[in-house]
């Protein structure tokens, strides 16, 4: 009886997957789920110098030069396509005062929620778990972490610092839905912004084994004229044992928000 | 007869498959793990140890737990104004903010606490409490100096309940589960806190590396999740614990609706003896909310604010009598 059962789950399943998935689509040699989906579990990070500046950028100084070198800014290319973010007149002079006032202003600074997209891309791993179902993100920055909604889609009920996620699977791309976000989140360190307004969707794809290929469009009216995407590889972390750490960086914040109210 | 035995055996695998189709996919995952996914509540008026009044007694009668549960809710509900001033402002938080839970746990037992059998956390030993005291001694007149000085729920760094152990609090009581290959994720509503446990036996952090919330590995033991987490930071601690204290936490599914979850706590450096703590948790159909606690500590500053304006007007009231 069980054996019946067996062959006949085994057989729609087949059923299932080669249904699922037209032979264009599908990246030979990928870390699969049992029902033919890829599975993105692992431990991964960006390279490069994004977290900086989304944008291509020559070094500079930092903001302390008692950090020297190790503080400096390096020259990058961006992750923007076409180069340009399409900031509206009004909202590139707002980009300009941010970077300016970067060191009161910046998010990250203060060990808030890095929001979507630049948990992907800061200088710190973040760890995919992915179910059958649901697909959680824990970021170490921060401890932030998001989990991907699978099933019927939800509405965000609250703007979050994380926004909700909806996903689904376009052939072997993850495509996840981000709305409810609460516009505090910075795409850098230099300022570049957004609203509450935006909504971005992120494409996950395998490239191969250890590399996704990440993309994020942003559409924010009040913000940019145009819709506009960023893209870049997320490399898998190779380390033996690597994993997840904790990066709880209010203690490494607490004197520069509260140091002016210290007992003297 | 040999009829009646055949359609018997019949209708005993129909019942079989059945139950087995009804049961076995909705609590495994597609590699045959146990799923334990989805989201828990920890919510429950159960108290951690037993009462003074409930000694030698481990288990309500229906009757008892329905007067202890309302006994539990009407003294915990913060929209009463029948008390004095400093009860008020105690009750600030209107009762709509609380989610403290209703009910006391499935089993009925009348402490969380399962092992001693007196349902009560053993002793400290007199050198814990006197590192408990020592500890508590170095901030007494300094409690607002700074942010340091804060309690680390108040600092947004551990927040209570959020673990390790996973404890019922007053509100954001949810866990999501989501298990993938090798891994199992907890995203823990207390505080946005996430633990992304291996199952993959690979070994501990080395003991340099401390972590706030420790270093955990999970195994499966039959149908059991066994989670031993190690490398806990001196920064933090559960009810006196050390950093070397190791906590094994099992997480077992029990039915659609229940995941048993049960912690150890072995830490010969503060307790003589082991003990251990059992909450049967139970389906939540709601959403994990995101605490952003740090993003919106407005308390911290105001605080920290206030304690000036004292050491001012104290300053100023001293110059005056000079």
């Amino acid at each position: 009886m069980t054996r019946t059962w067996n062959f006949l789950l085994a057989v729609l399943l087949f059923v299932i997957s080669i249904h699922a998935q037209t032979p264009a689509q599908k990246v030979p040699g990928i870390p699969r789920m049992p029902d033919g989906k890829p599975n993105f579990t692992g431990l991964w990070q960006a390279l490069g110098t994004a977290y900086w500046d989304i944008r291509d950028h020559s070094a500079m100084n930092g903001p302390f030069y008692q950090l020297g070198a190790t503080g400096a800014m390096p020259a990058g290319q961006g992750i923007v396509e076409g180069g340009e973010i399409p900031y509206r007149p009004e909202a590139a002079a707002k980009q300009k005062e941010n970077f300016k006032n970067r060191l009161t202003l910046d998010p990250e600074v203060k060990c808030f929620m890095p929001g979507v997209p630049r948990g992907a891309y800061m200088p710190f791993p973040f760890q995919i778990i992915q179910s059958q179902r649901d697909i959680a993100i824990a970021y170490e920055y921060a401890t932030a972490n998001r989990v991907i909604n699978m099933g019927k889609p939800k509405e965000a009920a609250v703007d979050t610092w994380m926004g909700t996620s909806n996903g689904r699977w376009q052939g072997d791309t993850l495509v996840v839905d981000v709305t409810g976000l609460n516009g505090q989140s910075w795409f850098d360190r230099s300022g570049n912004f957004m609203s509450e307004n935006v909504h971005i969707v992120e494409n996950y794809s395998f490239a191969d084994a250890d590399h996704i290929n990440y993309e994020a469009t942003i559409e924010d009216n009040t913000i940019f004229t145009r819709p506009w995407k960023i893209s870049l590889p997320l490399y898998r972390r190779k380390e033996k044992n690597a994993q997840l750490n904790e990066f709880k960086c209010v203690e490494f914040a607490e004197e520069l928000i509260y140091g002016h109210l210290r007992k003297r | 007869m040999t009829r009646g035995l055949v359609i018997s055996i019949f209708c005993l695998s129909l019942l079989v498959a059945a139950s087995a189709a009804a049961q076995a996919p909705a609590l495994r995952t597609p590699d045959g793990k146990p799923d334990l996914q989805g989201t828990w509540s920890f919510a429950t008026v159960t108290p951690m140890e037993r009462p003074a009044n409930l000694a030698g007694k481990e288990f309500f009668t229906e009757q008892e737990a329905a007067a202890y549960e309302k006994d539990v809710v009407e003294r915990n509900n913060k929209d009463r104004r029948d008390g004095s001033a400093e009860s008020d402002v105690s009750r600030a938080y209107n009762d709509f903010w609380w989610d403290s839970g209703t009910k006391v746990v499935k089993t009925r037992r009348t402490s969380l606490v399962v092992d001693p059998k007196d349902g009560k956390i053993p002793p400290m030993l007199p050198a814990a409490r006197e590192r408990q005291q020592e500890r508590q001694s170095l901030n007494r007149d300094h409690e607002f100096d700074g942010p340091e000085n804060r309690p680390l729920p108040e600092r947004c760094l551990v927040l209570q309940g959020a673990g390790p152990p996973v404890t019922p609090t007053a509100y954001n009581n949810n866990v999501q589960i989501v298990q993938g290959q090798g891994y199992v994720a907890l995203l823990i509503e207390m505080g946005h806190e996430v633990r992304v446990i291996p199952t993959d036996g690979r070994p501990h952090l080395p003991s340099t590396v401390r972590l706030w919330k420790g270093d955990s590995r999970g195994r499966w033991e039959g149908d059991t999740l066994v989670v031993e987490t190690t490398n806990f930071s001196n920064k933090n601690s559960f009810r006196g614990s050390s950093e070397n204290m190791k906590l094994i936490e099992r997480f077992r599914r029990l039915d659609a609706d229940t995941l048993m979850y049960q912690f150890t706590v072995e830490d010969p450096e503060t307790w003589a003896r082991p003990w251990t703590v059992e909450i049967p948790v139970t389906k939540s159909q709601g959403r994990l909310f995101e605490y952003a606690c740090h993003e919106g500590n407005y308390g911290m500053a105001g605080a920290l604010a206030g304690a000036r304006a004292e050491d001012k007007s104290a300053h100023q009231a001293q110059k005056g009598s000079q």
